[in-house]
């Protein structure tokens, strides 16, 4: 029955994490009952993984249960390309979570467990109101993590994130509510089932604002600028692993929320908008990536770099185009994992030195080779080099933007630059130059951390070398969706056409 | 027309697995108990050598096809397919390639053995070896690359391995500033590598967008395009190629251990942009704007890095100016479209650059890391052998017929005259007159005269035959490989241009005899001019010139790299700090902390009438009640 191995991949976790929650168990028992569910979770997604197919761009392993018949909201689920990769991020990394960080609560697990099912839940969801169920139900945890386990400033950070978040949700649900009565307006039904607000496409300006408030939302996620001064310090304070959670996953769903339901549904909206919103990832990246040069706590200019790297991955939503959109669907996983094991390593020098400050550290590299190896893959991922995950990813993305906007396509690029400046700076001061006091000591990774860590290095090179099995399971749903969308927006595929076919019209005059 | 080989992938896959059994190696011992380094240096040594002995076998069978058929090709899987994008996971060798992996592969063997003797003593031999098997696995990637995207990934995998060789002392901070500087400016140029790669693809890559591909389709690309292309792919070239606006790195990757200089930054990864112009020459040869551009660019470069190595003092410094002169020279041979003479530039250059570098480190290693000129002297007979070779390797530098760096830059200089590119040809004049200065000055300083450090000299002596004979081999290569192109004028055949001819798109021009014969002999005495204002000033030993004027001014590399520090980079740096203490928590995070404000405001303002008292609560009551009243009254118009 693979009809409910979502359903499974969605519960076990959380019924798993509400449990613990209610027995006296022990950290050792939480974590490890949490090891074993997360990996049962991983099991199922490879299983999923290796036999979704992608060739026809519709749900597989859909699961449809009417919930209110009358509003015509269901419980369904299921997976195509543009979820298929958000889902593997969301569902495989989270063992190395609970194997790399023994001395927490239980509580702390607890929420770890929560978050991860509800976030399959968000990325599965197929109906607009289930899925904003799942949403909120994800934001919940990371407030706990934050606020009980976090940093010495976790009460403002939580705060903050607090209500960034509300007000998302609040104009999201504002945009769900009017999608819905919309619908009915246009067919006499209701529905918030994809499948079927897909065939619609709004227009005027009540759409409009609709769209902005659905856009706010993710932007608040993702995050794109101005929308994202909430993230360093929420990564901050954060505890590792919700640090880990909301980079390496939380902000993709964000992204992935974005192509799912604002793209189809706004064909106006975001031909409009697209242009004004791929500069908006363009400043974000650049505004992020200057400003994290300048950070000296450690994790403050990983989230810095983090929020840089996202605005890229929003361009290629923006520009329209089957190149740019599969590249940011790869790069989604890419930085899932190159950040994510950036954000866990640095998670060890803290525990390990009790210090995130930049000037503190020096000379990692030679206590620590491994460690220092490691980390430099993970870092040359996050900057895109060929032969890592993230140049993939980042190559397609500027390729679709130079055939979308040369301007933006040219900004884009400046990624290049942009990511190694703070991150060479920071190699340096971090793993190279001279040992002190502090990293004298500091213990290369146990056999146990190597193992755990080494299987994601291994698929950051491989996915830089062999992408084409993933990208053959995206590409055709990655098609389908730019070619819908490029139906119902009509003229705008010929503006951005033009705009490198300008080149030629000049050449014709000389 | 081609033929498949299925050995092309092992040519950079050998030393790339040698790369990992080294570097595990190396992880895996060195914390404890340390390998013997005879072990690493054969394991080092196998992937390079075995890669040679492939590059022999391809250029052998290229050798046995008709011109036009010379095309080995291979492909291993589809990289990544996306929409009208399919790329592959191949490998190109013809003509051109293979050239190129001949002297790669030859150097990079004599390099790997060469460091053997040179990184002797050092704790971190494994890791160097794997650096280094790392490099030549990338650089093999580069230049077998079917199609522009598996050449990227060659590229920008030398410029990983060129940015952690040159902070490979990394617990000296300016050397791991130099390597940043290294790995920044390369990417300045990728950018323009990729934004071109991407126009070329929107231009004509939708039928196949690997080379041949590309060749073929090259006609429907227009020309405001082709130039497009062909400019953004030559600020790559001028990031990896050492030219301005970007040569600032290369100096600084002197940091570097000396095999390293000598092999990336003299000899392979620096020549990459070179020939990746040459490889699109498909697209260049129809954009003479862009090519205009590329000879002056490197015309400029060749005489501004000239100037700056007649007044360096560290031996390596003054090699790597001339490096970037000599790269200006090859580009300018690729944009006045004589593709092959810039190539054959390129395969000299790499014996006798090479050379001098490894004679450079042999002076050094002996003088116990001494690198500056003006303390040596005399060390011609204590280091014959040094001596020899690299006085072979500064002729065939400064362009002494019938050295083979004469050939090939006079190669370029008479295809700059004769399709009437007569500025870059007297530049390029003016610049061999000063290639001959400096690099004799560097040999009389350094051999000749007598010794300004004495102790240092007494303790010198000849290296080990693990770093000579390398040597030996190079001066052979610098002093023989010009007669592999000779031209009509000696009664040779341009056997190298032949060769390249069917990978490259080019004219050879034609003109009189006694213009070849003019500007033969105009090179020449370029040469003579140099040389004899080097030995009447240094040959017979000279004193330390004090620095001013001019010479400082020079010797300070005309301040250019204090102006970009304080144009790009403090500014930079600048921009960073201003939006993270002012900028973000008061401009953007504004409006939040604002609500925040405004929330508290309103709080404090509510606080003020909840006092908790009952009496007060009584009297609100009373007065809400009034007005109550009141409007109730007025809207019954009572």
């Amino acid at each position: 029955m693979p009809d409910i191995i979502l359903s499974i991949m969605i519960f076990v976790p959380i019924s798993t994490g509400l449990l613990l929650l209610l027995v006296p168990a022990g950290k050792e028992a939480a974590r490890g009952v949490g090891l074993v569910v997360s990996v049962i979770v991983v099991l199922l997604s490879l299983k999923l993984f290796f036999s979704f197919s992608g060739a026809a761009a519709t749900f597989e392993f859909a699961q449809k249960i009417p919930l209110i018949d009358s509003l015509g909201i269901s419980y369904s689920l299921g997976v195509d390309g543009i979820s298929l990769l958000v889902l593997m991020a969301a569902a495989t990394l989270f063992p190395m979570v609970y194997l790399l960080f023994k001395s927490r609560e239980k509580g702390y697990y607890s929420n770890l467990l929560i978050v991860q099912g509800a976030m399959i839940g968000a990325v599965c969801a197929s109906d607009m109101v289930l899925f904003y169920i799942f949403w909120e139900v994800m934001l919940l945890p990371i407030f706990f993590m934050i606020g009980f386990y976090g940093g010495p400033n976790r009460l403002a950070a939580t705060l903050k994130i607090t209500i960034y978040t509300i007000a998302g949700s609040l104009l999201m649900l504002a945009s769900i509510a009017y999608i819905g009565v919309a619908y009915h307006a246009q067919t006499g039904q209701w529905s918030f089932d994809m499948a079927n607000l897909a065939q619609m496409s709004l227009s005027g300006s009540t759409a409009t604002l609709a769209f902005i408030g659905f856009m706010i939302a993710f932007a608040i996620k993702i995050p794109l600028f101005p929308f994202h001064t909430w993230l360093p310090d929420a990564y901050t304070e954060a505890p590792t692993g919700a640090t880990f959670v909301l980079s390496a996953i939380m902000a993709k769903i964000g992204i992935y929320a974005v192509i799912r339901f604002v793209v189809p549904v706004f064909a106006e909206g975001m031909t409009n908008y697209g242009l004004l919103l791929a500069y908006a990832g363009v400043i974000g990246m650049i505004y992020c990536g200057v400003t994290a040069l300048a950070q000296k706590d450690f994790k403050r200019m990983l989230a810095f770099s983090s929020a840089s790297h996202m605005g890229v991955i929003a361009i290629g939503i923006f520009c329209m185009n089957v190149q740019a959109l599969t590249g940011t669907l790869y790069q989604v996983v890419a930085h899932a994992t190159s950040t994510g094991v950036l954000f866990l390593l640095l998670g060890i020098i803290e525990e390990r030195m009790e210090t995130r400050n930049i000037e503190d550290l020096g000379g990692v590299a030679y206590k620590a080779p491994v460690f220092a190896l490691f980390f430099a893959v993970a870092m040359l991922a996050s900057v895109g080099l060929p032969g890592t995950s993230g140049f993939i990813g980042e190559f397609l993305i500027i390729l679709g933007a130079v055939k979308f906007n040369v301007t933006i396509a040219v900004l884009t690029g400046t990624t290049l630059i942009v990511g190694v400046c703070y991150m060479l700076w920071m190699f340096q001061r971090v793993f190279f130059e001279k040992n002190n006091q502090k990293t004298e000591t500091f213990q290369d990774l146990t056999l146990i951390e190597t193992l755990t860590i080494l299987p994601i290095i291994i698929l950051i090179i491989f996915m830089g070398i062999f992408p084409q099995p993933f990208i053959q399971k995206i590409t055709p749903a990655a098609e389908h969706h730019t070619a819908r969308h490029q139906a119902a927006s009509g003229s705008s595929v010929h503006l951005a056409d033009n705009r490198v076919l300008q080149i030629s019209d000049k050449q014709e005059k000389d | 027309m081609e033929q498949t080989a299925t050995y092309l992938v092992y040519i950079p896959l050998l030393p790339l697995i040698g790369a990992l059994v080294v570097g595990i190696l190396h992880l895996a011992t060195c914390r404890t108990n340390r390998l013997p380094e005879k072990l690493y240096g054969i394991l080092g040594c196998i992937g390079p050598v075995l890669s040679f002995i492939l590059a022999l076998r391809v250029f052998f069978t290229l050798k046995g096809l008709a011109a036009e058929e010379r095309v080995l090709t291979q492909e291993l899987f589809t990289w990544f397919s996306v929409g009208e994008l399919d790329v592959s996971m191949g490998f190109l060798a013809d003509p051109l390639s293979s050239l190129m992996l001949i002297f790669v592969t030859l150097i990079g063997s004599l390099i790997h053995i060469y460091s053997i003797g040179y990184m002797a003593e050092d704790r971190n031999f494994g890791k160097f070896f794997a650096y280094m098997n790392l490099f030549l696995g990338s650089m093999l990637i580069l230049v077998l690359g079917a199609g522009p995207v598996v050449m990227f990934v060659g590229w920008e995998g030398v410029g990983l391995c060129s940015y952690l060789l040159i902070s490979y002392y990394s617990e000296d901070r300016d050397n791991v500033i130099a390597g940043n500087k290294a790995f920044i400016v390369n990417r300045i140029g990728d950018l323009g590598f990729v934004l071109g790669m991407s126009f070329l693809f929107w231009g004509i890559g939708a039928d196949g967008f690997d080379f041949l591909s590309l060749k073929a389709n090259a006609h429907n690309l227009t020309p405001a395009l082709g130039i497009t292309v062909c400019l953004l792919l030559f600020v790559g070239a001028t990031g990896k190629s050492a030219q301005i606006p970007l040569y600032v790195w290369l100096p600084d990757a002197m940091a570097g251990p000396t095999p390293v200089s000598a092999l990336i930054h003299a000899a392979t990864m620096v020549t990459a942009g070179v020939y990746m112009v040459a490889r699109f020459s498909f697209i260049y040869a129809h954009a003479p704007v862009a090519g205009a551009v590329v000879a002056w660019t490197g015309i400029l470069t060749a005489l501004l890095a000239a100037v700056f190595a007649m007044y360096q003092r560290d031996i390596k410094k003054i090699l790597a100016y001339s490096t970037v002169s000599q790269l200006g020279y090859m580009f300018a041979g690729v944009g006045v479209a004589a593709y092959s003479a810039g190539i054959f530039h390129v395969f000299t250059h790499a014996f006798f650059k090479a050379l001098l570098f490894l004679g450079a480190g042999s002076v050094i290693y002996a003088l116990h890391h001494q690198q500056d000129i003006w303390k040596m002297g005399g060390l011609k007979e204590k280091m014959p052998i040094t001596y020899k070779t690299m006085l072979i390797g500064a002729l065939a530098l400064a362009g002494c017929p019938p050295f083979s760096g004469f050939f090939s830059k006079d190669e370029i200089l008479y295809s700059a005259l004769a399709t009437g590119h007569y500025g870059i040809w007297l530049v390029g004049v003016g610049v061999a007159a000063m290639t001959a200065y400096y690099t004799f000055r560097m040999i009389f300083v350094v051999f000749h005269g007598q010794p300004r450090d004495r102790e240092a000299f007494n303790h010198a002596h000849e290296p080990s035959k693990v770093m000579t004979i390398p040597l030996i081999i190079l001066a052979v290569g610098a002093l023989f490989a010009g007669f592999l192109n000779l031209p009509g004028i000696f009664g040779g055949d341009l056997e190298v241009s032949h060769w390249l001819a069917p990978s490259l798109v080019e004219h050879h021009p034609h003109t009189s005899w006694f213009v070849e014969l003019l500007a033969i002999i105009i090179s020449i005495g370029a040469f003579a001019l140099g040389f004899r204002a080097a030995y009447r000033k240094f040959g017979a030993g000279a004193d330390e010139p004090s620095y001013t004027g001019f010479k400082q001014f020079g010797y300070r590399k005309f301040y250019v790299d204090e102006i970009y520090h304080y144009l790009i980079v403090a500014p930079y740096q600048l921009t960073g700090k201003a939006i993270s203490y002012f900028i973000e928590p008061y401009i953007t995070d504004g409006p939040v902390k604002l609500t925040s404000w405004l929330y508290k405001m309103a709080g404090a303002a509510f606080k003020l009438v909840q006092v908790g008292y009952v009496r007060v609560y009584a009297i609100y009551m009373v007065i809400g009640l009034s007005i109550m009243s009141l409007l109730l009254a007025q809207s019954l118009n009572l």
